[in-house]
């Protein structure tokens, strides 16, 4: 009976609201909208994606118009799913996403197709045998992270000694970026001969590749050098090295540069990082979303990396 | 005799129904498309999943027991539904019936284990619960290998895109456990049981009953509701992973709460319940359409659960009064 | 039985397991039972210690503090700010800290006691909050404090690190505070009977207060100490945490329903959950075994304990 109530009283909310929506609805649209979803905002790598994509439209305010959505932490993937949804329903003309899980969106980005939403992928790929299972074809814009691992790699060989020994710790193991990174780090180490004798996953964490660290330091105690899948991990690794007294003995790569990286970089505590360009890859998807909505072909599109040193 | 009586219900019943239309008016005037009709579409298959878990964790919360592993025997659940939906042994009509037999199987197995081993051993459900959530997490990831799966018929597929008058099928579940779940506890000498050995065990038993059988039954109840749960995840997104379900027992837990059950158990319905998971959902949804930054979110869905839940306490001590007043 | 020889028996199952643990792992890899272990475990003890002592109080008046990790992430956020942003001096910046751990424990309590909010809820609600308010100080990115924070470095003096003295004092101080002061005395009997103490005319609120106020000052001190180690604030720090703390104090014998508990087992309990991580991840169990286990160990280690000493528990929770 309560239920019966309750139902009623939601039938007669919504009648009621229903004009009211009219009024708070989106404006007439001449210009086309893009949703830009990122990971976690807690991560500064997406911090400085969303202040470039604003700055973007800002001076492009003519050409589209900007949503940008994030989720608390990089786990969340039920968050991003329904943040896609609520796009599809307030029906954007793109969807620029970076995917929290290279599988789990797949489905979701099917029904935007559906919709007739254009889904552009960044930062992280998305599977693509889960892509092909269900039919998309989804262009993607992001740096090519086996190129920029690989130029990091290529750095730290030059300075050091073939047989060293070094190790990898990297981000979480299912996820494209990381194995991308992990492949140019090893292929850029075992070309100058050096030798790979563990890797870990820190799963993108400051306190797992703390830990990890610690184990590698441990069970060869003659490591030369450890590579990281991001900047923060890099930390942990870093404060781990300081703890053992071992500061300035083991060398340590990160990736991402982010700002607690520039401190690091100038204490030489860190030797080198690479520079994604966040802002770089949200524009370069917002631009080829807008140029398929103008009618171009999808095409996929490559971002720059930089190494940045002290 | 009858005013009384309105009022009465007025403040037990629909008064966390009133903060739940309050909260809807506000965002219909602060977040574009709140009140269309997609977007209620959207808020509906949004909290299918909170409100099936929830009907379950009500029957173990009136029992003033809580069941922490929800969330990890929905992916364990959805990956043996998973793989049995997706082997090629099977023909499709056969895979769906007999996936939802293991997932449904699945959640009841891990629950006759959380009863069994409350009950038996006299160890505390916050406890043994908390141990089946690793466990079942570390079998589901086991099992899966850490994969996703996908690749489902594509009639289970479209089965979950399916609408009854414009509602989403995986709602039109929910609505079905709650009613199903109502009728159970208001109407059936079991319901009367549940608040009974919530409210005092002991008298309970001592009386002649078997309250074990009814503690039981209630923890695999809601694993039974977990499993069915896992089915309507599959639905929804078509996807089988051992690392979802993160944090639902406490979505679920904050619904059953909210909606004015009462965590020492013997007090407490599944309407409150659902109210409970409608505004968990409303306030989600609401918040993203608002665009809140994330951090402003957090705070605003953390404040929002403490409120609700003083206002509950509130409710509840001004009913009190006026039926003591009026010698109910 | 005299007292000694019953903290000694009480003591006896725990220590035994922990042997037991470490003996098995060392048979499963020899280079487990080594310097490099005890530093590697040492590493992880000092936090979750420090937060147990607080989780042990808390589940002993019969509430729970889910809290505990967003805390941590805050405090550590407000430190890293104030080191690194406003430029304060290291003391300063610690005192800092340990207030605003304070003060958030404070609420927790006051809200459950004076508007009678289950504490589940309440720092339910309060987690959230607190990770919000970690992001809007840090304003989402990682702090690097570097030398700032050095000065509380690994080894203050003869190897004698932070951590290890902050483990050794708060466990001590807390056991003595639960067992043998009367605000301990205060805080059994409110887990016990609390409707017994408020007849007796004992002002139970205020005790209720100070016990969540300890928790939110002990994750405070927690933070201090995970900076400290990595050199760095996170405002995503400790997420998850509060479930292992939970555990640990769990697995040392303390109840959800309040009325049980010592200081000194939950620590075990804390060695004994970073000898399974540990020893688990040596032997290279993959993560979901490990999960498996942990889980089967939380059960097992408390059907053990309730086996030894039955106790005949009330069946009503009121957390």
């Amino acid at each position: 009976m309560a239920l019966g109530k309750f139902l009623r009283s939601l039938l007669l909310v919504a009648v009621l609201l229903a004009p009211v929506s009219r009024l708070s609805a989106l404006p007439e649209r001449r210009r086309p909208v893009i949703a830009l979803i990122m990971k976690s905002l807690a991560n500064e790598f997406f911090l400085t994606m969303e202040e470039g994509a604003k700055e973007h439209q800002a001076r492009n305010a003519a050409r589209y118009e900007l949503i940008t959505r994030g989720i608390k932490d990089e786990g969340d993937v039920e968050q991003q799913i329904r943040i896609v949804e609520q796009m599809i329903a307030i029906r954007v003309d793109a969807i620029v996403l970076a995917p929290a899980d290279s599988e789990a969106l797949v489905p979701i980005c099917r029904a935007a197709a559906g919709a007739h939403i254009l889904v552009v992928n960044i930062d992280n790929r998305l599977d693509a045998s889960a892509l092909a299972e269900k039919g998309l074809r989804v262009p993607y814009s992001g740096p090519n992270n086996v190129e920029g691992a690989r130029e990091v790699g290529d750095y730290l060989a030059a300075r050091l000694e073939p047989g060293d020994k070094v190790a990898i710790v990297e981000g979480v193991p299912t996820a494209q970026n990381s194995k991308d990174r992990t492949r140019g780090f090893s292929e850029a180490m075992e070309t100058a001969g050096m030798r790979i004798v563990d890797v870990v996953s820190g799963y993108w964490e400051m306190e797992s590749a703390n830990a990890a660290a610690i184990t590698i330091m441990s069970e060869f105690p003659d490591i030369k050098a450890i590579l990281c899948g991001n900047d923060n991990m890099a930390l942990g690794v870093v404060a781990a090295i300081n703890a053992a007294g071992r500061s300035g003995r083991i060398l340590v790569t990160g990736f991402d540069d982010i700002s607690a990286a520039t401190k690091l970089l100038k204490q030489d505590k860190l030797l080198v990082t690479a520079d994604q360009h966040g802002d770089r890859i949200a524009v370069a998807g917002i631009e080829t979303a807008l140029a398929i909505l103008g009618g171009s072909p999808p095409a996929d599109r490559e971002t720059s990396i930089d190494l940045v040193t002290k | 005799m009858n005013t009384r009586k309105i009022a009465y219900f007025l403040l037990r019943e629909a008064g966390i129904g009133v903060a739940l239309v309050a909260l809807c008016t506000v965002f219909a005037f602060a977040a574009p498309r709140f009140a269309s009709p997609i977007n209620f579409t959207n808020i509906m298959t949004q909290i299918s999943i909170n409100t099936a878990i929830a009907v379950g964790m009500t029957f173990v919360i009136l029992l003033g027991g809580i069941d922490l592993s929800v969330g990890s025997v929905l992916a364990l659940a959805s990956i043996a539904a998973g793989l049995v939906i997706t082997s090629k042994a099977l023909d499709t009509r056969a895979a769906i019936v007999l996936a939802i037999a293991a997932s449904v199987g699945v959640g009841m197995v891990c629950g006759l284990f959380n009863g069994a081993v409350t009950e038996r051993w006299k160890i505390h459900s916050f406890i043994v619960t908390l141990g089946m959530m690793n466990i079942a997490r570390g079998a589901a990831l086991q099992v899966s290998n850490s994969r996703t799966i996908f690749n489902f018929p594509e009639a289970f597929n479209a089965f979950g895109t399916l609408t009854i008058i414009g509602v989403p099928i995986i709602f039109v579940i929910a609505l079905c456990l709650i009613l199903v779940g109502n009728f159970f506890l208001r109407r059936t000498v079991f319901g009367r049981m549940i608040y009974a050995i919530g409210n005092n065990e002991e008298s309970v038993r001592l009386s002649g009953h078997n309250t074990s059988i009814y503690k039981l039954a209630a923890y695999v109840i809601c694993g039974g509701t977990v499993g069915i749960a896992a089915i309507m995840y599959m639905l929804r997104l078509n996807i089988s992973s051992p690392i979802l379900g993160v944090g639902f027992e406490l979505n679920a837990i904050a619904a059953v709460v909210i909606g004015g059950t009462s965590m020492s158990g013997g007090k407490g319905s599944l309407t409150g319940t659902f109210l409970g998971a409608c505004i968990m959902g409303v306030l989600n949804n609401g918040l993203l359409l608002i665009g809140l930054g994330d951090f402003a979110r957090q705070i605003v869905t953390g404040a929002v659960i403490i409120l609700a839940v003083i206002l509950d306490v509130y409710r509840n001590r001004l009913s009190r009064r006026l039926s003591s007043t009026m010698g109910a | 039985m005299t007292s000694a020889r019953r903290y000694f028996t009480d003591y006896l199952g725990m220590m035994l397991s922990l042997a037991l643990l470490i003996l098995i792992f060392s048979l499963g890899n020899k280079r487990f039972f080594s310097i490099n272990t005890l530093l590697a475990i040492s590493n992880q003890v000092p936090v979750l210690a420090v937060m147990v002592v607080g989780m042990t109080f808390v589940l002993v008046i019969g509430g729970i503090d889910l809290s505990v990790g967003s805390v941590m992430a805050l405090c550590g956020s407000v430190l890293g700010t104030a080191l690194t942003g406003w430029h304060w001096p290291l003391a300063p910046a610690l005192v800092l800290a340990l207030v605003s751990g304070l003060a958030f424990g404070a609420i927790n309590g006051a809200l459950a006691v004076f508007a009678r909010v289950p504490s589940f809820i309440v720092t339910l609600g309060t987690m959230e909050i607190a990770r919000g308010f970690a992001y809007l100080v840090t304003d989402s990115r990682t702090k690097y404090i570097g030398n700032a924070i050095e000065a509380l470095g690994p080894a203050l003096s003869m190897g004698i690190s932070l951590g290890g003295v902050s483990t050794v004092v708060s466990v001590v101080l807390g056991q003595i505070g639960l067992s043998r002061t009367v605000f301990g005395r205060y805080a059994v009997g409110i887990g016990t009977s609390e409707e017994t103490m408020r007849i007796s005319g004992i002002d139970t609120r205020s005790t209720k207060i100070a016990v969540f106020a300890i928790s939110g000052f002990l994750a405070a001190w927690a933070s201090i100490l995970y900076c400290a180690r990595l050199e760095a604030a996170d405002p995503n720090a400790g997420a998850g945490l509060e479930l292992q703390v939970i555990a640990a104090a769990v697995i040392g014998g303390a109840s959800p329903l309040g009325g049980h508990g010592s200081v000194v087992k939950s620590f075990l309990g804390v060695l004994i959950l970073a000898v399974l991580n540990y020893g688990l991840a040596q032997i290279g169990a993959s993560e979901p075994t490990k999960r498996i286990i942990i889980g089967a160990a939380i059960i097992a280690s408390v059907a053990l304990d309730l086996y030894r000493n039955r106790p005949a528990g009330h069946p009503r929770i009121d957390f």
